[in-house]
C-alpha cells in the first residue's frame, strides 16, 4: 500500500514537472511572440486617460481659460501648483484679477488629478507626455502659461 | 636528481609543512584547511606511485568526506572564529616530546625492516582489486570485506535509531509556526 | 580525413624531432594549459550569453541585444567591467583563505577537465580510473565553497556555504550511483573504453528503462551539485543575497561565476560521454549506410552538440522550476532519488548480467 502511494507520488511529480517544462519550451520555440518593446525605437501606445503632467490649454489665439481663482492650488495635496496673480484693467476701466504665472512643480506632482477636477473653467488637463527626465531638477519647475497669453474673452 | 625524485621531495615537503602548520596554527578552521592540503599531498604521492585507484579513494574518502565533516563540526562549534589561547608550556613540551618519540620509533622500525625488492610491475588495476576483494582463497579479502560491510551496516542502523523521532512524541506545532 | 587525432600526433612528432623528450613534455604541458585556459574563457563568455538568451526567450523577453550584433558581445563587455572593478576584502575576514577560495574552486574545475575526451584521441589524460577520478575530485570543490563562506565573516555567506555543503555531499551519492549504472553496463571505468562500448548505439538507448532512469537521476543530481536553480540554495538571492560569494567583488567574483559555468559544462560533458556516447556519432546497430553518413560529422561537433544539449536542459530546468526549500531538497535526495537509484542499480546489474542490452 505504501509502495503504491510512493510510486504514484513519483509519477505525479514527474508529470507535473513535465507540464511546466512544456509550457516554457512552448515559449522558447516561438520567439515571434516576444512582448518586449524596445523603447527608444518602438514607441509604446499610451492610453488617453494616462496622466503624465498637468498642462494649461491654449488655443490658436494664445488664449487660455484660467481666471487665476487658485482653486487648483487649494485642491493640490502636495503644494505642487502656485498661482501668481496680477490685476488687469478691463476696457471699462475696472480692475480685474488675472493670471500672471502658473507655476507647476513636476517633481512634487503625484498625478492625482484633483486640480483638474477642481478647476471651474476646465482650463487645465492631464497630458500623456511621459519623458520628463532632465539633467537639472530646476527645469522641473515649469511655467505653464505661455509668454504673452491672456484669458479668453467670455470666461468668468 | 631526476624530475621523478624532485616531484617526490616536493610532495613530501608539502605533506610535512602543511601537517606541521595544521597542528601549530591557532585558528581551528585554518587547521582543518592545512589538514586538507596535507591529505591532498598524500593523494598526490599515490598518483606519483601510479596507484590511481588508491589515490582517487584517498581524495573521495578523506578530502571529500572526512575533511568536509570536520569543517561542518568546526562551523557548529561556538567561538570557532576566535584564536585559541596559547597552550601552556608544559603541554607544548610534552606534545613535542611525544611527537619526537613517535618519529624516532617509526624511523627505527623503517630502518630495521628489510624491504624486499621486487622487479615485476605492480598491477593495481580496478578489476584486480575487485577480484581480490571478493576472492575467498589465497590473497582473497572476502572475509574482511564482509566484516567491514557489517560494521558499516551496524553504524548506519545506529545512526537511524539516533535520528529517528519517537512516534508517540508530537512536535509542538506552535513552536514551528511561530518561533 | 581531417581529424584532431592526426593533428595531435603530427605535433607530437614535430616536437620530438626538434627537442629532447623532457623538453617536449614541458612544451606540450604549456600548450595543453593554454588550450584549457582559452577553453575556459570562451566557455564563460558563451555559456553566460546562452543562459541569458535562453532565459529571456523562455520568459517571452528579448534578452541582451544592444552590444554587438544581436547582443553577442554583451558578456565581453561584462568581463571588461568585472576586470576594472575594485576587489574588496571585508573587515575581520580571514584574508588568506578569502583570497585562496576562488582559486581553489577554479583549480578543481581545471583538474576535472583532464580526463574528458573531446574527440577521438583528443584527451589530456586517459587515466584508467577516469570516472572514479572525476567523482572523487569533484567532491573537493565543496571545500572551496565552505572556505569562501567561512572566511567572508558574513552570516549570509556562512549559511549559504553550509547549505551548499549539505547539498553537494548528499547529491554526490545519487550522482555516483547513476554513473555506476553505466560503469556496470560498459564494464570499464576508463572514458575511452566507455565511449568505444557505445559504437553500436548510446547507452541511453541500449540500456532500456534502467539507463533512462539513471540518466534522469544523473541530470537532477548534476543540477544540484552545480548549485543551479531549482537547487540554488547556496546563493538563493532572495534569502541570502548571494550566499557564499556575497562579499566577493571584481575578478574574484568573476572566478566563482566562471567556475559555476565551467562546472556545468563539465558535468554535462560527463553526462554526454556516459549516456550519449561522447564524441561517438549516432550509430544504430549494424545499419552501415546510416552509420557511414553519421561518421562524416567530426567527433568534436558531436561532443559539443551533445554537451550543449544537456546544458540547455539544465537551463530549461532553471527557468521553469521554483527553488526548493532546504528540507524539500534533502527529502528529494534521501527519500526519493537515493532509494530509486539503489533499486535501479540492481536492475542495471540484472540487465548487464543477463545480457539484455543490445
Amino acid at each position: 500500500m505504501f509502495l503504491i502511494k510512493y510510486i504514484k507520488e513519483v509519477f505525479g511529480a514527474v508529470k507535473s514537472l513535465a507540464i511546466g517544462m512544456r509550457r516554457t519550451l512552448s515559449y522558447f520555440v516561438r520567439p515571434k511572440e516576444i512582448i518586449t518593446q524596445q523603447y527608444p525605437d518602438e514607441r509604446p501606445v499610451i492610453a488617453e486617460r494616462f496622466r503624465g503632467e498637468v498642462v494649461l490649454m491654449h488655443d490658436e489665439n494664445n488664449e487660455h481659460a484660467c481666471t487665476g481663482c487658485t482653486a487648483c492650488e487649494l485642491a493640490c495635496p502636495n503644494g505642487t501648483i502656485k498661482i501668481v496673480t496680477k490685476f488687469d484693467t478691463t476696457p471699462e476701466g475696472k480692475k480685474k484679477k488675472a493670471l500672471d504665472t502658473f507655476v507647476y512643480r513636476l517633481e512634487m506632482c503625484t498625478m492625482c488629478n484633483l486640480c483638474v477636477e477642481a478647476c471651474p473653467t476646465s482650463a487645465i488637463k492631464m497630458d500623456t507626455a511621459y519623458e520628463h527626465s532632465v539633467f537639472d531638477r530646476n527645469k522641473l519647475t515649469k511655467k505653464l502659461n505661455n509668454e504673452g497669453s491672456k484669458i479668453r474673452s467670455g470666461v468668468e | 636528481m631526476t624530475a621523478y625524485q624532485i616531484t617526490f621531495y616536493g610532495i613530501a615537503a608539502l605533506i610535512l609543512v602543511t601537517g606541521f602548520l595544521s597542528v601549530t596554527t591557532r585558528k581551528i578552521f585554518r587547521s582543518a584547511i592545512w589538514l586538507l592540503l596535507s591529505l591532498i599531498g598524500v593523494a598526490g604521492l599515490y598518483f606519483w606511485m601510479e596507484v590511481e585507484f588508491i589515490a582517487a579513494v584517498q581524495i573521495a574518502v578523506y578530502v571529500g568526506g572526512i575533511v568536509v565533516l570536520i569543517i561542518f563540526a568546526v562551523f557548529l562549534t561556538q567561538q570557532s572564529g576566535n584564536e585559541m589561547p596559547k597552550a601552556p608550556p608544559a603541554r607544548t613540551l610534552f606534545a613535542v616530546l611525544s611527537a619526537l618519540f613517535g618519529m624516532a620509533f617509526s624511523i627505527y622500525i623503517i630502518c630495521n625492516i628489510k624491504f624486499p625488492v621486487r622487479n615485476e610491475v605492480l598491477d593495481a588495476s580496478v578489476s584486480k582489486i575487485g577480484t581480490a576483494m571478493l576472492h575467498t582463497g589465497k590473497d582473497g579479502y572476502a572475509l574482511p570485506f564482509e566484516v567491514v560491510s557489517i560494521l558499516l551496516l551496524a553504524a548506519m542502523v545506529g545512526c537511524i535509531v539516533i535520528a529517528m523521532k519517537n512516534p508517540g512524541e508530537k512536535i509542538d506545532e506552535k513552536i514551528i509556526n511561530h518561533p | 580525413m581531417w581529424s584532431l587525432n592526426e593533428i595531435v600526433k603530427s605535433t607530437d612528432l614535430k616536437l620530438n624531432e626538434l627537442f629532447k623528450p623532457g623538453m617536449v613534455f614541458f612544451i606540450e604541458a604549456i600548450i595543453v594549459a593554454l588550450l584549457a585556459i582559452s577553453l575556459f574563457a570562451i566557455l564563460g563568455l558563451v555559456l553566460v550569453l546562452m543562459e541569458r538568451k535562453v532565459s529571456s526567450f523562455m520568459q517571452v523577453r528579448l534578452g541582451p541585444n544592444r552590444v554587438g550584433p544581436k547582443g553577442m558581445f554583451q558578456t565581453v563587455a561584462d568581463t571588461i567591467k568585472l576586470i576594472v572593478k575594485e576587489g574588496m576584502t571585508p573587515d575581520n575576514a580571514d584574508r588568506f583563505l578569502f583570497h585562496l577560495a576562488p582559486f581553489l574552486v577554479m583549480i578543481v574545475a581545471m583538474i576535472l577537465l583532464a580526463p574528458l575526451p573531446f574527440a577521438n584521441g583528443f584527451q589530456i589524460w586517459d587515466i584508467n580510473i577516469g570516472v572514479l577520478f572525476v567523482s572523487a575530485v569533484s567532491s573537493v570543490s565543496v571545500i572551496g565553497i565552505l572556505m569562501a563562506g567561512w572566511s567572508s565573516n558574513n552570516k549570509y555567506s556562512l549559511l549559504g556555504a553550509m547549505r551548499s555543503g549539505a547539498q553537494i555531499v548528499s547529491y554526490e551519492l545519487s550522482a555516483g550511483f547513476s554513473i555506476l549504472a553505466i560503469v556496470i553496463l560498459s564494464g570499464s571505468l576508463t572514458f575511452s573504453d566507455i565511449i568505444q562500448s557505445q559504437a553500436n548505439g548510446w547507452w541511453l538507448f541500449k540500456g532500456h528503462i534502467p539507463a533512462l532512469i539513471a540518466f534522469v537521476i544523473f541530470i537532477i543530481a548534476a543540477t544540484a551539485e552545480t548549485n543551479r536553480a531549482p537547487f540554488d540554495m547556496a546563493e538563493a538571492e532572495s534569502e541570502l543575497t548571494a550566499g557564499f560569494h556575497t562579499e566577493y567583488s571584481g575578478m574574484k567574483f568573476a572566478l566563482f561565476f566562471l567556475a559555476e559555468y565551467v562546472n556545468v559544462f563539465i558535468v554535462c560533458a560527463i553526462g554526454a560521454t556516459l549516456f550519449l556516447g561522447g564524441w561517438m556519432p549516432l550509430h544504430f546497430g549494424d545499419n552501415t549506410t546510416f552509420n557511414h553518413v553519421m561518421d562524416y560529422i567530426p567527433g568534436i561537433v558531436w561532443f559539443f552538440g551533445k554537451t550543449f544539449f544537456l546544458i540547455f536542459i539544465m537551463m530549461w530546468f532553471r527557468w521553469t522550476f521554483p527553488r526548493l526549500r532546504i528540507d524539500q531538497l534533502l527529502n528529494l535526495e534521501w527519500k526519493y532519488l537515493l532509494p530509486i537509484s539503489l533499486i535501479n542499480l540492481l536492475l542495471v546489474t540484472v540487465v548487464a548480467i543477463s545480457g539484455w542490452h543490445f
